[in-house]
């Protein structure tokens, strides 16, 4: 298997532990074989050391970041290419941010979540119903969707 | 609650000591509840009782502290009802009450007549036939003021509830939890 992920100056992390948990920096310097500093002005994370073990590594890379630079350097490279929202279009990403919309649904946000799921499920229904009808049974149950949903 | 006051009464009683008055704190006019940001129009969910677990719309708080609230009627057969603040969950979800005119309820709306507390004293056995006609004709009366309040109040609210998509449904229906709720990380 290649490694592709490497710790390198530009790469784009996720934090997982401690307060910033969940946010995206990018490493600036390599302190040692554990510790690095990272910083992500746009995400709201200052500039700091970290734990290489607190990180998780994304594959994406911020170009024109140079080691040590400086944030205002680096929030320069992120207008240039914004990496970080290059990750948000990631399926990792989406899944994060579907997760944290369904959390905040308030008790009318589930109640109208809860009708459309069953309109959705009565729309595949009746679509699976008139393809086993035509293909006399034997059908492919390829479903299409309704709406989608929250 | 009226304030107990030290009254002396002239003729039967002289002092004969000074008599040590404790400090009377003054009794203001009684406070209602603080309504923990609940605001007019508010969607609530009732937790005890007969209608425990029904989304109803908040209109406003009487002078004894308690909610007056409503179904509206027609929608989930909760009638104009006073509901403590305590057994009551506020969501966020608002109805538009500019229309409202509950004015003329308030905590003496719900007093029980003499004719139910008759009714009452008699128990089990209590009949409306044991009601005088006078009787009768006057609880028939009460009733169908009641009825007429009920639809005034509830008609403006109908049609704004009615603006919004499926609030109608989501009134008539009751707020359940089920094996896998965390109702403490629920967002009302």
């Amino acid at each position: 298997m290649v490694l592709a992920k490497f710790v390198e100056v530009g790469r784009v992390v996720k934090i997982n532990y401690g307060p910033q948990e969940g946010r995206l920096a990018t490493i600036v310097e390599i302190l040692n074989d554990k510790r690095v500093l990272i910083d992500g002005p746009t995400t709201g994370v200052q500039r700091q050391v970290i734990p290489i073990r607190r990180l998780t590594l994304t594959k994406f890379n911020l170009k024109g970041a140079t080691r040590g630079a400086r944030t205002g350097v680096i929030t320069k490279a992120i207008k240039k290419s914004d990496p970080f929202a290059q990750y948000a279009q990631t399926v990792a990403a989406k899944k994060v941010a579907k997760k944290a919309l369904r959390a905040k649904l308030n008790d009318f946000d589930r109640f109208r979540v809860m009708i459309l799921r069953k309109r959705r499920s009565a729309l595949l229904s009746t679509q699976l119903k008139s393809l086993k009808k035509n293909t006399g049974g034997k059908a492919q149950t390829q479903a299409k969707g309704g709406n989608k949903k929250k | 609650m009226p304030a107990k006051k030290r009254t002396v009464r002239i003729g039967n009683w002289y002092k004969s000591d000074d008599e040590k008055v404790h400090f009377v704190r003054k009794r203001k006019a009684p406070r209602p509840a603080q309504l923990r940001k609940i605001v007019p129009g508010q969607v609530l969910i009732l937790l005890s009782g007969r209608f425990q677990g029904k989304r109803v719309v908040f209109l406003k708080q009487l002078k004894s502290g308690l909610l007056l609230v409503t179904g509206p009627f027609k929608i989930n057969g909760v009638p104009l009802k006073r509901v403590n603040s305590a057994y009551v969950i506020p969501t966020s979800t608002k109805v538009d009450v500019t229309g409202v005119n509950a004015n003329q309820i308030d905590d003496d709306y719900f007093k029980r007549t003499q004719a139910q507390r008759r009714k009452n004293e008699q128990g089990f056995w209590a009949k409306r036939g044991e009601l005088t006609a006078e009787q009768q004709t006057a609880e028939k009366t009460r009733l169908d003021g009641k009825r007429n309040t009920q639809k005034s109040v509830d008609a403006a609210l109908i049609t704004a509830i009615k603006k919004t998509q499926l609030l109608k449904q989501y009134l008539g229906a009751r707020f359940t939890i089920g094996k896998t709720t965390r109702p403490h990380e629920l967002v009302f």
